[in-house]
């Protein structure tokens, strides 16, 4: 009995104790981390220790020049490039805005935006791995891909301003990305710019990363700071400003790929036409019944998995995520690989926007980093495709939509 | 402690009670900053963007924005319990017999100076961890002022009631024991909502469990002494109505915490997506959000100080000089009764 006693004060010393160690720890200071998954899956496993000191050599070369271009999270920088503006882009302004250590002024005018609103679950590198990430379904997006799935624009092209801010100021129903619609313009507009800042951080590092594992040998480093002279130090610089160019000017270049909407047609939500956009639902050219299922419920074919999943392993990402998690690399999408779902069309909820125009863009671009495709060029004119958004919108309204009635209906096909 | 307190003056305890009434929303702010995350509203301190605290316009309080507003009331409120406790020490000096209540006092004035300081750091040096301390110290403040406007209460005079309480003179212990577990929750409570962005998912996963572990733990405890209060031979109003608001406040509390999360990050995992397929978007920092984390956060300061009050009335009520490790000893057995 002494024992119980003597056990459960200790218990309580135990916790007290732990509890005040909680408190004290400090918390480290925010860098920018390079994305592990992708290194250790483009370079692999080392065969040597040669081999793994020279790889670790590379790797610090390339964080180093990654903080040259990029800064860190409480300095960004912008990468200067003399044939192109990356102003428009990157405004520095708005970036050093959402940027550091949450603050204000008198005015009201915030800083340090983003680690008060984003990266709690985001993450401060931009990577989806922020500390409540594991928690959220689906995960919180992981920027450094530069993929982002509601925009108005084709697939493989870049967002546009506006569609990041829509999402910002929108939200997105039934996941944990809140609406910011409370905050000023220029707050939105400031977090528009640093999220862009982290994507091309990590698209850029990806590059460099892809650059030193095909055009470097074995060793070399992208930048040697010791030797400036050297002429393949100025060819590599080309390389490094070259793969800048190149992730800015495609977000540079994305309001001029927005895709055009054509007005609807006449009686383009008649019953004839949700019935026609039955019929394609269900045709060989559009397909949707393939995943959303026959009743429209997101349960035709399953176990596929998105891109961010995808790069884990593309066939089975369950069984290679211990291999990056015995790296120490602690990412939601590792511990838990989970496969996409598509969408149940009948509950009216759509996660890119609910208007008609939402929905005809869905289907004609198709949803980046996800299974679902772009309509295809031919086979489906603009007509059938605001047929099929009529039938999409209708789903919610039939009977056995309403669950209710699907108890009735499910009595009945039993 | 003495059975009889010869203390007529009823001015300490209405400085302690004026000193509770005070600090609870003086809580209530501090938490609204932390939602708010307006904590560096104001970059300078003690000053208010280089004015004399008490001298800052009102008007630009007033008519600026929010989180100044917030920060710099906090600041007010906070100076302002700082000279109720001041003035509590002198009354208390002055008018109460009793040296170990003076000495409580006395250290109720180090801890909100303590308070005011760790405040001031974490401004000065921008340091998220001091907040943190900072969020943990003020919910102990408060208790003890609770304690002190317990033991300066007519209750607290009249002594203890050994022919009501004969029969459970264990039951501060329990009580005393939830009291402390209230203040470990609310620092497990304190880890997780100041969680920092560096942190990793394993971090916050450890935090979470933490917090739902004692959230579990303290629900029990006051149940068993919610059990062991009702099953007193004599009903004795001074404990029934404190845990009986304390059972309500529990309730409240784990709804409160429940409702924290969705309105943060919607309905917890639910691998197919059934119970969130509502089209419901979450507004960030919205008055929705703002009110339920904060009342969840002030509720766990409420917890704390009931539970105080109840272990120190609990004490009081029981016989003095009579217990025995024997009775110690029946108390544990029968706990570990109940809890298993």
């Amino acid at each position: 009995m002494q024992c119980l006693v003597m056990l459960r004060f200790r218990t309580l010393a135990v916790l007290f104790t732990m509890a005040l160690v909680a408190v004290g720890c400090d918390s480290p200071k925010a860098e920018f981390h390079l994305d592990r998954v992708f290194l250790h899956k483009t370079f692999g496993e080392p065969e040597s220790r040669e081999e793994a000191d020279s790889l670790r050599n590379q790797v610090q070369n390339l964080k180093e020049v990654m903080v040259g271009l990029f800064g860190n999270p409480d300095e960004p920088h912008v990468p200067q490039l003399t044939d192109l503006d990356t102003t428009t882009v990157l405004d520095v302004g708005l970036i050093e805005m959402a940027a550091g250590r949450v603050a204000s002024d008198e005015a009201g005018r915030g800083r340090g935006l983003y680690r008060e609103h984003c990266a709690h679950c985001h993450g401060v590198s931009g990577d989806g791995a922020g500390p409540t990430a594991a928690f959220l379904n689906p995960y919180p997006r992981d920027f450094r891909m530069g993929k982002f799935k509601f925009k108005s624009t084709p697939l493989g092209v870049k967002p546009t301003h506006d569609d990041l801010r829509k999402t910002i100021i929108d939200g997105i129903p039934d996941t944990a990305m809140p609406s910011f619609r409370l905050l000023d313009d220029d707050e939105v507009d400031s977090l528009v710019h640093y999220v862009r800042y982290l994507a091309i951080r990590g698209e850029v590092e990806r590059r460099l990363v892809m650059e030193v594992m095909t055009e470097l040998d074995t060793g070399d480093l992208i930048l040697d700071p010791e030797d400036r002279s050297n002429a393949l130090v100025e060819e590599n610089l080309e390389l490094v400003k070259g793969a800048v160019a190149t992730v800015v000017g495609q977000w540079a270049n994305a309001a001029s790929q927005v895709t055009e909407i054509p007005s609807p047609p006449d009686q383009w939500d008649s019953h004839d036409s949700v019935q026609r956009g039955r019929d394609l639902f269900f045709g060989s050219v559009a397909n949707c019944v393939k995943c959303h299922g026959q009743l429209a419920l997101g349960d035709g074919e399953t176990g596929d998995f998105d891109d961010w999943i995808k790069e884990i392993d593309e066939k089975d990402p369950a069984s290679k995520a211990p291999d990056f998690l015995a790296l120490g690399v602690v990412e939601p999408r590792l511990l838990d690989p989970r496969p996409i779902r598509p969408r149940n069309l009948r509950t009216g909820v759509f996660r890119g926007g609910r208007r008609p125009v939402d929905l005809y863009l869905r289907i004609k671009n198709g949803i980046e980093g996800t299974p679902m495709p772009a309509a295809p060029a031919s086979g489906l004119s603009e007509d059938d495709i605001w047929s099929i958004v009529a039938y999409v919108r209708s789903l919610p309204q039939e009977p056995i939509s309403r669950p209710e009635v699907q108890v009735e209906y499910t009595r009945e096909r039993l | 402690m003495n059975s009889t307190i010869h203390c007529e003056s009823p001015w300490p305890h209405r400085f302690a009670l004026v000193l509770v009434c005070v600090t609870f929303p003086l809580i209530w702010v501090g938490g609204l900053v932390t939602t708010y995350d307006a904590g560096m509203a104001v970059p300078d301190w003690p000053s208010t963007y280089g004015y004399n605290l008490f001298l800052y316009p009102w008007t630009t309080w007033f008519a600026g924005p929010w989180d100044l507003f917030i920060e710099h009331g906090h600041r007010l409120l906070g100076a302002l319990t700082g000279l109720i406790t001041i003035a509590l020490v002198i009354v208390v000096w002055r008018n109460e017999p009793r040296r170990w209540v003076q000495w409580l006092t006395v250290m109720a004035l180090v801890i909100v100076i303590s308070q005011g300081l760790l405040g001031g750091a974490r401004v000065i040096q921008d340091a998220r961890q001091l907040a943190k301390i900072h969020g943990c110290l003020g919910p102990a403040f408060f208790a003890l002022a609770t304690a002190i406007s317990v033991v300066t209460s007519s209750f607290w005079k009249q002594g203890p009631q050994l022919e009501i309480i004969g029969n459970t003179r264990s039951l501060y212990r329990v009580a005393l024991f939830t009291a402390v577990l209230a203040y470990l929750q609310l620092i497990f409570g304190a880890n997780l909502r100041h969680i920092p962005v560096t942190a990793d998912v394993g971090q916050f996963r450890v935090a979470l469990f933490f917090h739902l572990a004692g959230a579990a733990a303290l629900a029990l405890h006051v149940t068993i002494l919610i059990w062991m209060v009702f099953r007193l031979t004599q009903p004795v109003k001074a404990l029934r109505r404190p845990v009986s608001l304390l059972a309500l406040l529990i309730v409240m509390q784990i709804t409160l915490g429940v409702a924290s999360w969705i309105v943060k990050y919607l309905m917890p995992i639910s691998a197919e997506g059934r119970l969130r397929e509502g089209g419901f978007v979450i507004e960030a920092d919205g008055l929705l959000q703002a009110l339920t984390v904060t009342a969840h956060m002030a509720g766990g300061s409420l917890i704390l100080a009931l539970s105080t009050m109840l272990a120190l009335r609990a004490v009081r009520l029981a016989p003095s000089g009579t217990e025995s490790s024997a009775s110690f000893f029946c108390t544990s057995s029968r706990l570990t009764e109940l809890t298993t």
